[in-house]
């Protein structure tokens, strides 16, 4: 009988383990899923606003084009910028613009020949107006909805 | 220039995005859940049983209201239609689960106690889902908090209301018993921080001058930092706690970088940290007790004195080994106060480094979830109060864990909801409920689980 009990004790006490374990696992696994499902939310267009190409060189991107925003949107002439401009007066990564506090805003990342709204070079951050239009090198984008 | 930080987020889902789906289940968070309610009932069969030799149906009677209340904080979230992260409650629940086993092992009269202050905590995690309503409103009040913060601070000086318990001067009587200040003061100031930064981060990181490689920021603006680092100072003097210098310290220091990418501003702060360290250790006697038995606890002098709880604590992790002497079965009540300041040799005695490795790979993805909460969130003063919460809960772990394995000196910080204790419990509730409540912010804005 009591031979019996420790040995039901000690198998409690391994269940504890293996459980807290397979805790730690389901755990990592539930947070993977969710950066991975956040992530994929913040990669799809918003659906609330565009930019629309008013003026480009080389046709990319091409004049009349409707740009889908996401809620924070890397413009640049390199290949990983969520907007790529074909420009060689665009930097690299040139400017950002982000959905905020219900608001569009749009922030210089840098860039060597600056980021115009309206032709008024961007300082720091700041805010977009629908109907607004983005300099970005040679090219002119709209903001719309 | 951005200057709207203080408009409010919308209140309710906006039309676009996923805002028409309606009744959210809450899956992952019940599956994992499921897992913490399977966690509390092995464990306390587990010490239960070594402690009757017996499988009594009373061992199930604590975890079973445990499991009630989650699943009950559970369902209110559910219907709240509450949308924020579904992982971390669990987390922080498992870490409950395991603080109350370990109180049934350790201090089993005090196990009431710690249930009782663990429903409280569940109310408060409620009633911080649910106010405030606006959480950018929060940043509105700052100096309120700041304020609030630093008297709650230097309460316990006060003759009449502060109590002084095992020579740390940091209680404020309340009613029969007496609660910790200092952890609702952690709370305070990381609000404060974090809107204080939000909207001096430029001036603080875009300075003109610098002496070589030191930007040298304008002087009203480091008004702040030096009053905390005198504030920090104050406690250590008065109130003898190390610990809570450290970490108050530590979150300012490391809230101050994240906001303005000045590694100089973390490296002056913790010369200063180092400077008001040293005078204090050729100053105060305390200081010199701790540092000493951190050095040198197996000394003939301090062996039996004041390196007692270190050396018991050292013992009780060689006894643990890799798989532990098993729950109820190790001789952690060797350690003094073992309840409070050594919850982490104890689980380590009796689970092994296995159980300890789980332990902190648990706070690691707690830390993990918080700073990409933090990342995610759409307003500067969110993104700090997100990462500064989180990062309280890390530093916290790593200062008393440290203590514990003989790292760095032992401090009286408490091992985040696993120790023993009330006042910790329930801010750190309130705590992740902040956490929660950020990341439903992210998801009403950006679209999202």
């Amino acid at each position: 009988m009591e031979i019996t009990f420790a040995v039901l004790l000690w198998g409690v006490r391994i269940a504890f383990l293996v459980v807290l374990y397979l805790f730690v696992i389901r755990s990592f696994g539930a947070l993977q899923r969710a950066l991975g499902s956040e992530m994929a939310v913040a990669a799809r267009p918003l659906g609330i606003a565009f930019l629309v190409v008013q003026r480009s060189v080389r046709g990319a991107p091409r004049v009349g084009d409707r740009l889908p925003l996401r809620a924070v949107n890397a413009i640049g002439r390199d290949a990983g910028n969520d907007l790529v401009i074909n420009d060689e007066a665009a930097s690299a990564r040139h400017a950002l613009v982000e959905f905020a506090d219900g608001e569009w805003w749009v922030e210089d990342a840098g860039s060597t020949n600056g980021t115009l709204v309206n032709g008024e070079t961007v300082r720091s951050r700041e805010r977009l107006q629908y109907g607004d239009e983005l300099g970005i090198g040679r090219v002119a984008l709209r903001l719309e909805q | 220039m951005n200057k709207s930080q203080g408009a409010a987020l919308p209140a309710s889902p906006p039309r676009w995005g996923l805002g028409g789906i309606a009744p959210r289940s809450r899956f992952t968070e019940l599956s994992l859940l499921v897992w913490v309610g399977a966690l509390a009932v092995l464990g306390f069969v587990a010490v239960v049983g070594a402690e009757t030799s017996s499988f009594g149906s009373a061992s199930i009677v604590v975890p079973a209201i445990f499991i009630v209340l989650v699943l009950s904080l559970h369902v209110f979230l559910i219907a709240r239609r509450f949308r924020g992260d579904q992982v971390l409650m669990p987390i922080a629940a498992g870490f409950t689960a395991i603080g109350l086993v370990l109180v049934q092992r350790l201090a089993s009269d005090l196990l009431l106690q710690q249930l009782s202050w663990t429903i409280i905590a569940g109310g408060a995690f409620a009633a911080t889902i649910l106010i405030p309503r606006d959480l950018t409103a929060l940043a509105r009040f700052k100096w309120t908090w700041a304020f609030l913060g630093v008297l709650l601070l230097v309460a316990p000086l006060f003759p009449i209301i502060g109590r002084e318990i095992n020579g740390a001067r940091i209680w404020v009587k309340v009613g029969p018993g007496s609660i910790e200040p200092w952890e609702a003061v952690k709370l305070l100031l990381v609000i404060f921080f974090a809107a204080y930064l939000e909207e001096y981060r430029e001036v603080l990181s875009r300075s003109q001058r610098r002496i070589g490689p030191f930007p040298i920021p304008p002087i009203p603006y480091l008004v702040p930092i030096v009053a905390m680092w005198g504030i920090a100072m104050l406690v250590m003097i008065f109130e003898k706690d190390i610990g809570a210098t450290a970490l108050f310290f530590g979150i300012f220091l490391a809230m101050l970088f994240l906001a303005t990418g000045e590694g100089f501003y973390a490296v002056l702060g913790l010369a200063l940290l180092l400077v008001g360290g040293f005078v204090a250790y050729q100053l105060f006697g305390h200081v010199q007790v701790r540092v000493d038995t951190w050095l040198r606890p197996f000394d003939e002098d301090l062996r039996f004195g004041s390196g007692y709880q270190l050396v018991q604590g050292l013992y009780a992790l060689a006894n643990g080994g890799l798989f532990g002497a098993g729950l109820g079965n190790g001789m952690p009540d060797r350690i003094p106060v073992v309840w409070s300041d050594f919850v982490f040799d104890a689980f380590a005695e009796e689970t092994g480094f296995a159980g300890a490795l789980a332990l902190l790979t648990l706070y690691l993805l707690f830390l993990y979830r918080g700073m990409v909460i933090a990342l995610r969130a759409p307003t500067t003063f969110l993104q700090l109060l997100a990462a500064g919460l989180s990062f309280i809960i890390a530093l916290q772990t790593l200062v008393i864990v440290g203590g514990n394995a003989r790292l760095i000196p032992l401090t009286g910080i408490t091992l985040p909801f696993v120790a023993y204790g009330g006042s910790s419990l329930v801010t750190n509730w309130m705590l992740v409920a902040l956490l929660l409540r950020v990341s439903e912010v992210s998801n009403r804005m950006r679209g999202g689980p």
